[in-house]
């Protein structure tokens, strides 16, 4: 009789949220269909860019809008308290946001990682030396929106998430740029083979380290809360 | 005998920004019904929520259904079921979405009594839960609580808001649960008249302290308010347990806690008339309970 209502609380919030997040996965098989239409038609660079952006914005919006939905106005609209009449504990509660959100997340971002994979190394818009470049770019993406998912948590405000869209952000795109002014990296983006030297390891190493700290410590810090409704 | 308990609080302390809970102590026996009493503010919800686990205490112990709150709240709240003023459900879904759900968490949902409910209260199944009035919200929420057959019901203000006539269906509803003997059911409210009307005990609590906690009847034979004529306009006596004096000419009013017969007999040898003794109802030891209360906080804080 003690057996974890997890799996019904991640797939409540899967059924309340399937039209919306339906709507983004759309969104995301449009981009890919509009950039194989354009694709040739355009030069590569503009391509890439705009290319880059387009595929993005479906993933990062999903990500940003059920979070909010599902943490932020969990609270804001007082169903938490009927959610935590069930019989689980905050642990439980954070697990299971977590379990909603970091799979519906994590799918439609390895999905479209593989399209932009496809887009820059498949029909060569780069040299393959770049590999490890972009997979620092989306790797940071990932950890960007593991700290804006765990600010969300914890905090259930919603100026607080935004200001950790904005600050995660900012700091997402500034530190790839850094990366890609590191000498060890930069030498090798438009190289004939992939290099994967100590830097480039080191950086992705510390990219998963931020995604798993920053949920290892929500799980411990909403363990910790004293009052929670 | 043993009386099984269905919640057992012993010294609880809870400290705010604003608002001390101090030194709760509160039993209820399974199969009663204790109504909390109180002004806004005083500390209800905080002790309920304190009992559902989503408080913890700063100090104290809990026990509810016989497991230790708030470390064994999985289990306990398995057999609780809870409906608070604040609570909502999604109102981008149906009355039904929401059965299907707790039907998935509680073994002991009851598919029959859900139906029953629904029909009682008027719930349309396909029906949005945004479309529902507050009435019908309160219902919708008492009905998902109440077909899980929970052992204990907690309710935070479950007939705030709601017209006569709803109110007097949601609180049929709490007393028809109460047939099977070990459910108990615990509700604040700071309408009287509910409390008046289901419950077997009543506790009272102010800013943060339980001022009182004992059975209805007893809680209701113990105020009584003397009518006295007061010819000489002679002292009043000193006794511990008057609550309120209203003076108008010779003729006053003295409102008394603890009464016994022994009460008015010293009034009388003080050299008043006792014209007439009545009982209170509720509601007036409610506001008489607040006033004298709010005095003896001010006392302490200008002294």
């Amino acid at each position: 009789m003690t057996h974890s209502i997890i799996p019904q609380l991640v797939k409540k919030d899967f059924l309340i949220w399937r039209k919306m997040i339906a709507v983004f996965c759309l969104m995301s098989l449009l981009a890919i269909a509009g950039l194989s239409l354009v694709y040739g038609h355009i030069p590569h660079f503009v391509f890439m860019n705009v290319g880059f952006t387009i595929l993005i914005i479906p993933v990062a919006a999903c990500g940003v809008a059920l979070l909010i939905q599902t943490n932020v106005f969990e609270k804001e609209k007082s169903t938490q308290v009927f959610i935590m009449s069930l019989p689980i504990t905050v642990r439980e509660f954070t697990l299971a946001k977590l379990l909603v959100n970091l799979p519906i997340f994590g799918a439609l971002w390895v999905g479209t990682a593989g399209v932009a994979f496809y887009f820059t190394f498949g029909l060569g818009l780069l040299p393959i030396g770049a590999v490890p470049f972009i997979t620092m770019i989306f790797v940071g993406i990932f950890a960007g929106y593991s700290c804006i998912l765990c600010v969300s948590l914890i905090s259930q405000s919603l100026g607080k998430t935004i200001f950790a869209i904005m600050f995660f952000e900012a700091a997402t795109s500034a530190s790839l740029w850094i990366i890609a002014y590191l000498d060890p990296i930069r030498n090798y983006i438009y190289g004939p083979s992939i290099v994967w030297n100590s830097t480039a390891l080191t950086i992705v190493g510390f990219q998963v380290l931020i995604i798993v700290s920053v949920i290892a410590a929500t799980i411990l810090i909403q363990n910790k809360k004293r009052d929670f409704i | 005998m043993n009386i099984p308990m269905a919640v057992e609080c012993k010294a609880i302390n809870k400290r705010h920004s604003h608002f001390q809970l101090q030194d709760v102590d509160l039993s209820i026996e399974q199969g009663t019904v204790m109504g909390l009493v109180g002004p806004n503010g005083a500390g209800k919800s905080t002790i309920l929520r304190i009992i559902m686990g989503l408080q913890k205490p700063d100090s104290g112990s809990l026990k509810v259904l016989g497991h230790s709150m708030p470390d064994d709240q999985i289990a306990a709240k398995r057999r609780i079921g809870f409906v608070a003023e604040d609570m909502r459900l999604y109102e981008s879904e149906t009355i039904g979405f929401h059965m299907d759900f707790i039907k998935s968490i509680f073994d002991t949902w009851d598919q029959d009594y859900a139906a029953t409910l629904l029909r009682r209260f008027d719930l349309i199944k396909d029906q949005k839960i945004k479309g529902l009035s507050h009435g019908q919200r309160v219902k919708a929420t008492l009905m998902l609580a109440l077909a899980r057959r929970p052992q204990l019901l907690v309710f935070d203000e479950p007939t705030t808001g709601l017209d006569p006539a709803v109110r007097k269906e949601v609180l049929d509803e709490m007393m028809n649960s109460l047939q099977d003997e070990t459910r108990s059911i615990l509700f604040s409210s700071h309408n009287t008249l509910d409390i008046e009307q289901i419950s077997d005990y009543i506790t009272f609590i102010y800013d943060g302290r339980i001022i009182e906690s004992k059975d209805k009847e007893s809680f209701l034979d113990s105020w009584r308010r003397l009518r006295l004529v007061n010819i000489d306009n002679k002292p009043l006596p000193d006794l511990p347990n008057i609550k309120q004096i209203q003076q108008s000419g010779r003729l006053c009013a003295v409102t008394v806690n603890d009464y016994d017969d022994s009460t008015a007999d010293q009034f009388t040898k003080a050299g008043l008339t006792v014209e007439n003794i009545e009982h209170l109802t509720l509601e007036e030891i409610f506001i008489c309970n607040v006033q004298y209360a709010k005095e003896l906080k001010n006392s302490r804080i200008n002294s």
